[in-house]
């Protein structure tokens, strides 16, 4: 049972770094500093609760809203520079914040232990759900709380006009600034809103392992995270939550037995996707399907 | 102060290898307004394939695993332009960005899983060399990498504007639409851009791992990163400028880990980049902008 | 409402707008014309802001608009159309119109306390008439990309009128229509100035431009080379020289 505890969460944490990076997607932007954010999200929470003895919830709300800072402060420069700079520039911040984590020494005497982040050691000891007696069960009840919560925020912002307007922004911008719609504003609140759900997933993946290391924040993390809505399809947030679950529960753990040859097939995986439905698993067409099978009537008709 | 100045040369001198890798990122986002983030890994990859043949053929002299590592990075340079941009509709932007990510990811794995994860001693050039002028010495294989990257960058050149081929490219990189009305073959040049930044990339492969002194799928990271940065710096799309953002890169990234140490150093390489975005995001030679 | 004073536009060495002297008066539909490359389509970029002045002054109702940004002159009152159209393809038509609605009473509309007090149903009203206006009403919830190219003209231009303009900009949007097509248009051009628009029309089809404008401006080489109702234009030597001519000349050969 622990097993498909410990699983669930995996999936919720992973579903949230998607979606973070799916909704700076739908302005057309990719970010590879997803995992930038989400690093920031775990160090400052795991820090809050640690060494400040701060309860979970407003430490989370705290990580997202460093996360959040974070990414509007990257958007912004890099609003000058279009498409595939802000890749690069993505990337390189990416690094440039793993590379802080590793050289970053706060250690703090607790009792009889030093805690707190300790450069390329990592930050051990984040021990916040053991501590005051969370069992495993409520652990993943508290994840996919959030993941829910989250999920249903994306999920109507993409109904609404926000939504809207950050697909036309998407679809072309030069476009959009001629309808009189505000390409500063709007990008920089998707990198935000982006970096705020990368920070609240890493905050939950601090405390959910315990032990943070600069090493999980790498770039692959950050491709995992933009590889979920980009597989799964921009159509809506379920193909992001659908490539989570194939990735982490097919690809990770449902083929376990095939050891290091795993990592391999998720390169693989991300090719033959692209190759296959270059827009996703679930594109437009085939949510209008869903729609059709299922008697959902779109809201406007 | 002449450490520092030692510093900073031995940089530039390794730089080269960057300008190498610099170069191949930009002539494909030249000629197709696509980054292809496998670059690196592929050749690095390359420069493996280049030891594992020359071993093969029982000849361990650098030279000849260079000359393996460039045929083998030309190779793969043609496999990766096939899988992830013949394959993929080019109107789909993050498609052909996320295959060739994928691609990276694969070739990364599969370099983990031919060398079992540990380092493979590479072929030096130079061993042991030094040229000392005074106080000054220069190691003698970052020299070789320094004039086999120069003269690597001077053919390119040469190909680029001094041949019909070369013209195609350029035409190709201007105006894709009109060089396809010209008669040009749009999907050819998109090719041999590949194949031939493969070569270059193969070459860089060989000489940063025979600078290094071993081949570790730990360098492909970093490479592409680095690899990745000298590219805006240089301005996308500009040769001259990834040759001198490769050299910049270079001879800084050895100040900065001579006064901070090496692991604060890529830090402030990020950093550098970050002050190129924003106060010149057009690149070392960028020009007003144009029309469009 | 809208006044060019000596704007100029070069790239490099090509001098695409040069000293460009334009008034539109309130209510005017005036007419812009000229041969490919004389810097019709340049003059509504430097307009709608897409491109910056090298030098001169534009003014919109009176006020200095060049160093506002694009967004900013677009809610103020200006919209445009594109040559070559552009919509936003992976939205629905109802949803192009939506995202357009960024007028400052639209903005006004859905702030944090209107959205609870119902000031919303004034925006979806708007939506519909848009769509009615547009004939695309039974169309609101296909893709804009799946619309055959005539209803995504009209789409261009409904989404251009949801921002609710006081000035309109159309580039080309004749372009590719046959002449019954023509007509609806330039029934639909005359009906938005009984509504109180001031409309600036850059087109190459003459039918359309003799018949609906007030005052027709033409450029060459980025300069303006004349001026004046349609009838005068017609008659304009030089005119015929720089853009009929080719045609006039055949027309004669041909009789």
């Amino acid at each position: 049972m622990e097993f498909y505890f410990g699983l669930a969460q995996t999936i919720g944490i992973h579903t949230l770094l998607g979606l973070s990076a799916y909704i700076i997607l739908l302005t057309g932007q990719m970010s590879l500093a997803q995992a930038a954010f989400y690093a920031i999200g775990a160090y400052v929470s795991g820090m809050l609760t640690v060494l400040w003895g701060w309860h979970i919830v407003p430490a989370m709300f705290a990580g997202a809203a460093l996360g959040a800072a974070a990414a509007a402060a990257v958007g912004f420069p890099a609003l000058r520079v279009k498409g595939l700079m802000l890749v690069i520039a993505t990337l390189a911040f990416g690094e440039g914040v793993r590379l802080f984590f590793f050289n970053f020494d706060y250690q703090v005497q607790k009792g009889n232990i030093k805690v707190g982040p300790l450069g390329g050691e990592g930050f051990r000891q984040i021990r916040y759900f053991p501590e005051n007696g969370w069992t495993s069960d409520e652990v993943m009840l508290f994840v996919w709380v959030f993941v829910i919560l989250v999920m249903a925020m994306i999920w109507w912002f993409d109904r609404s006009r926000y939504g809207s307007v950050l697909r036309a922004v998407g679809d072309d911008e030069l476009a959009a600034q001629s309808v009189g719609i505000n390409l500063t504003a709007v990008k920089v609140s998707a990198m935000a809103i982006g970096g705020a759900v990368a920070g609240l997933a890493g905050s939950l993946y601090a405390h959910y392992t315990t032990h943070i290391e600069h090493l999980a924040f790498g770039v692959l993390q950050s491709v995992f995270a933009i590889a979920y809505p980009i597989i799964g399809g921009l159509a809506s947030v379920f193909g992001t939550l659908a490539a989570v679950i194939f990735v982490q529960g097919f690809l990770v753990e449902g083929l376990r037995f095939l050891g290091d040859w795993r990592n391999l097939l998720f390169g693989l995986l991300i090719i033959v996707a692209m190759v296959v439905r270059p827009n996703g698993f679930l594109d437009g067409q085939m949510l209008r399907n869903f729609k059709r099978w299922f008697g959902i009537r779109s809201r406007n008709a | 102060m002449f450490d520092f100045i030692q510093a900073v040369l031995d940089g530039i001198l390794f730089g080269t290898i960057y300008s190498l890798i610099g170069i191949g990122f930009t002539l494909v986002f030249g000629v197709m307004h696509k980054i292809n983030m496998a670059y690196a890994a592929a050749s690095i990859g390359a420069a493996y394939i280049g030891l594992v043949s020359a071993s093969a053929m029982k000849a361990a002299s650098a030279w000849v695993v260079f000359g393996c590592s460039l045929v083998a990075g030309g190779v793969l340079g043609f496999l990766v332009y096939l899988i992830c941009f013949h394959l993929i509709p080019l109107r789909n932007e993050n498609a052909t960005l996320m295959s060739t990510v994928g691609m990276l990811l694969l070739a990364d794995e599969l370099i983990s899983h031919a060398t079992t994860g540990a380092p493979q001693n590479y072929p030096a050039t130079l061993e042991d060399v030094m040229f000392r002028f005074g106080e000054m010495s220069m190691r003698g294989d970052l020299v070789v990498v320094f004039g086999v990257s120069v003269v690597c960058t001077a053919a390119l050149l040469l190909l680029l504007y001094r041949t019909r081929l070369g013209l195609a490219t350029r035409a190709v990189a201007q105006q894709p639409i009109a060089a396809q009305l010209c008669g040009m073959r749009v999907a050819q040049v998109n090719t041999l851009t590949f194949v031939i930044t493969g070569v270059l990339g193969g070459i860089a492969g060989a000489l940063i791992c025979s600078a290094v002194g071993s081949l570790s799928i730990l360098l492909t990271g970093p490479l592409t990163v680095k690899g990745l940065i000298v590219t805006v710096i240089g301005g996308l799309g500009s040769v001259p400028g990834a040759i001198v953002a490769g050299l910049l890169v270079g001879g800084l990234e050895n100040v900065f880990q001579h006064f901070r140490g090496v692991t604060e150093r890529d830090m402030y390489v990020m950093l550098l980049l970050f002050a190129f975005l924003i106060f010149r995001p057009g690149g070392i030679f960028a020009k007003g902008q144009g029309r469009d | 409402m809208l006044e060019l004073e000596r704007v100029s536009r070069h790239f490099g060495g090509v001098r695409a707008v040069d000293g460009l002297d334009l008034k539109v008066r309130d209510g005017e539909i005036v007419g812009l014309i000229g041969p490919n490359g004389s810097g019709k389509s340049t003059t509504v970029n430097l307009v709608t802001g897409l491109f910056s002045l090298t030098s001169g002054q534009i003014r919109f109702r009176g006020q200095d608009i060049a160093p506002l940004p694009t967004h900013m002159r677009l809610q103020g009152g200006i919209a445009r159309t594109f040559q070559n159209i552009r919509l936003f393809g992976q939205l629905t038509v109802w949803q192009n119109l939506w995202v357009a609605q960024n007028s400052p009473a639209d903005r006004a509309k859905r702030g944090f306390f209107s959205r609870w007090l119902g000031g919303q149903s004034g925006v979806r009203d708007e939506i519909v008439s848009l769509l009615e206006f547009s004939g695309l009403a039974h169309k609101q919830d296909e893709l804009a990309s799946n619309l055959a190219f005539g209803e995504q003209r009209r789409l261009e231009l409904a989404r251009a009128m949801a921002t609710k303009p006081k000035l309109l900009l159309l580039d080309e949007p004749a372009a590719g229509m046959n002449s019954e097509e023509i007509g609806q248009l330039r029934e639909r051009i005359l009906k938005l100035r009984e509504r109180g628009l001031t409309i600036l029309l850059v087109e190459h089809v003459m039918e359309l431009v003799m018949g609906v404008t007030d005052r027709i401006a033409v450029l060459n080489f980025g300069q303006k080379i004349a001026e004046g109702t349609p009838a005068e234009i017609q008659k304009d030597a030089a005119v015929r020289k720089a853009y009929l001519g080719g045609d006039a000349a055949a027309a004669e050969g041909g009789s």
